[in-house]
């Protein structure tokens, strides 16, 4: 990341804060450099890491389990039009419902412990990740049906060769989408029955009236996001290298 | 090799062609010109099995499906594979692709992205992709239609170049006369009569050349097919 942008963000981002935490003068509203001394004072109790860990190994399983299930099923919605036909009305139902209101139905079907999380925050991903993959796979271009029948691919290589590649910017580009939301879910959802997670971690010190602890933990679950984000950015790189190379001018 | 008997082909209610009969020996080069919407690339597509005649029969003698190679003409070549990945597309990844690669004048070019080649380079991959299979028959559909005029007469060279060193018989559909006159042993004219003109031994430069190119054009002008 270049310095100078990075500088510039910080200033944009430090400059109200410290007009705010001024002009309130409340704790609820701390200064930046104390939120600061904060996090690293918690960073080095080591205490914060593990909820950081918690919410991040349900997280990953969130996005993993969506995105096992939602590939699989959106190639053969995009492949077989009576499969898209039956599962379409099913997810266009399911999609606009707030996850989150599903929360106490999966407390009580799947249990208080991580599992009942980890549904949540893959439904997020799930059904916009289907409805891109869907699109996707019904976008490819005929001509590569005609090559893969014209060079008798096999029915594997069809799936390797054309339809996973096709697919890979979709996948990418819901992730990137639904990241921020499945991090709110999260949050919302390690409020209940759990004494781990950075959810918890920053409701438990705002009830503690612990004021710069709950900034620490906001802090987290943002440096979280971003460690999200940039993961994604990066495997997609690995996972795209055509997308990078400087296309040819000549005709 | 390939014989098309009483062949018809309707495009929904629309018929494109009727009653056509060809016959393809093995190493004959034949070209097909006809206006468009004639229906020739209906026919390289019928004669790959990519389609199906609506009336007669495609009779392959001492080959198969799997002998007859088509290049496309858009170079249809897969923008996330590199060039030698694209050319070995559901074959053995140990089959000589440097060979190929060589062949059409394209080494060096071995690791790039088709986003990083011309197109007459891109249209080079296409060819190596169907030479690597060696194909008995190579069906070409128009493909130079989208390159400059330079690119398209080496293109062309390549393609008869490799095709004599392989022993491969062509059947090439255009709307150039030039290029049908050049690439084929025999033109056929498309359209409501079919018509064969022996155009073998052609240069670019050779007097019969200019004399073919004006049979074929008059033929088709006087058909008002041009």
């Amino acid at each position: 990341m270049n310095k100078g942008y990075f500088l510039k963000g910080a200033l944009i981002l430090l400059i109200p804060w410290y007009i705010i935490a001024f002009s309130f003068s409340m704790p609820i509203v701390p200064y930046p450099h104390l939120v600061l001394k904060e996090v690293f004072v918690e960073l080095m109790r080591g205490e914060v890491l593990i909820h950081v860990f918690y919410s991040l190994y349900r997280v990953l399983s969130g996005i993993l389990l969506a995105l096992l299930l939602a590939i699989p099923l959106g190639i053969v919605m995009g492949l077989k039009d009576s499969t898209n036909k039956l599962f379409t009305p099913i997810i266009y139902l399911f999609q606009p419902v707030p996850k989150i209101a599903l929360l106490p139905i999966f407390l009580v079907l799947f249990g208080i412990g991580d599992l009942s999380k980890i549904l949540i925050v893959s439904m997020v991903i799930f059904f916009p990740a289907v409805l891109m993959i869907k699109d996707s796979v019904a976008e490819i271009n005929y001509h590569y049906v005609e090559l893969s029948k014209a060079y008798n691919l096999t029915k594997r290589e069809v799936l390797v060769d054309i339809i996973f590649p096709s697919i890979l910017p979709s996948i990418f580009s819901t992730l990137r989408i639904s990241v921020g939301i499945s991090l709110s879910v999260l949050f919302f959802s390690e409020n209940f029955a759990t004494e781990y997670g950075i959810g918890y971690y920053i409701m438990n010190s705002w009830i503690m009236v612990n004021y710069l602890q709950m900034y620490t933990g906001i802090v987290f679950i943002s440096l979280l996001g971003i460690f999200l984000y940039r993961s994604i950015e990066i495997i997609e790189r690995k996972m795209m290298p055509w997308k990078l190379v400087e296309p040819s001018n000549r005709s | 090799m390939i014989k098309i008997e009483r062949a018809s082909f309707d495009y929904g209610p629309t018929n494109v062609f009727k009653d056509l009969n060809i016959k393809i020996e093995q190493t004959d080069n034949i070209s097909i010109v006809g206006h468009s919407g004639c229906g020739k690339t209906s026919l390289l597509y019928c004669i790959k099995g990519l389609k199906e005649l609506s009336e007669g029969s495609i009779i392959l003698e001492g080959i198969t499906q799997k002998d007859i190679g088509i290049l496309f003409q858009e170079d249809r070549l897969l923008p996330w594979k590199t060039v030698k990945k694209n050319i070995l597309l559901g074959l053995d990844k140990d089959l000589p692709v440097q060979k190929y690669i060589d062949m059409v004048g394209l080494k060096g070019h071995e690791d790039k992205y088709p986003s990083q080649l011309s197109g007459g380079e891109r249209q080079r991959v296409a060819l190596a992709r169907v030479l690597i299979r060696q194909p008995k028959v190579l069906l070409l559909d128009e493909p130079t239609a989208n390159l400059d005029e330079l690119t398209k007469e080496s293109l062309q060279d390549s393609i008869l170049e490799v095709s004599n060193e392989l022993g491969m018989s062509l059947i090439l559909v255009t709307h150039h006369i030039e290029e049908a006159v050049y690439m084929g042993d025999r033109v056929f004219m498309f359209g409501d009569e079919f018509k064969e003109i022996d155009t073998k031994g052609n240069d670019r430069l050779s007097e019969k050349y200019f004399n073919s190119v004006r049979e074929v054009r008059l033929e088709l002008k006087g058909r008002g097919d041009e």
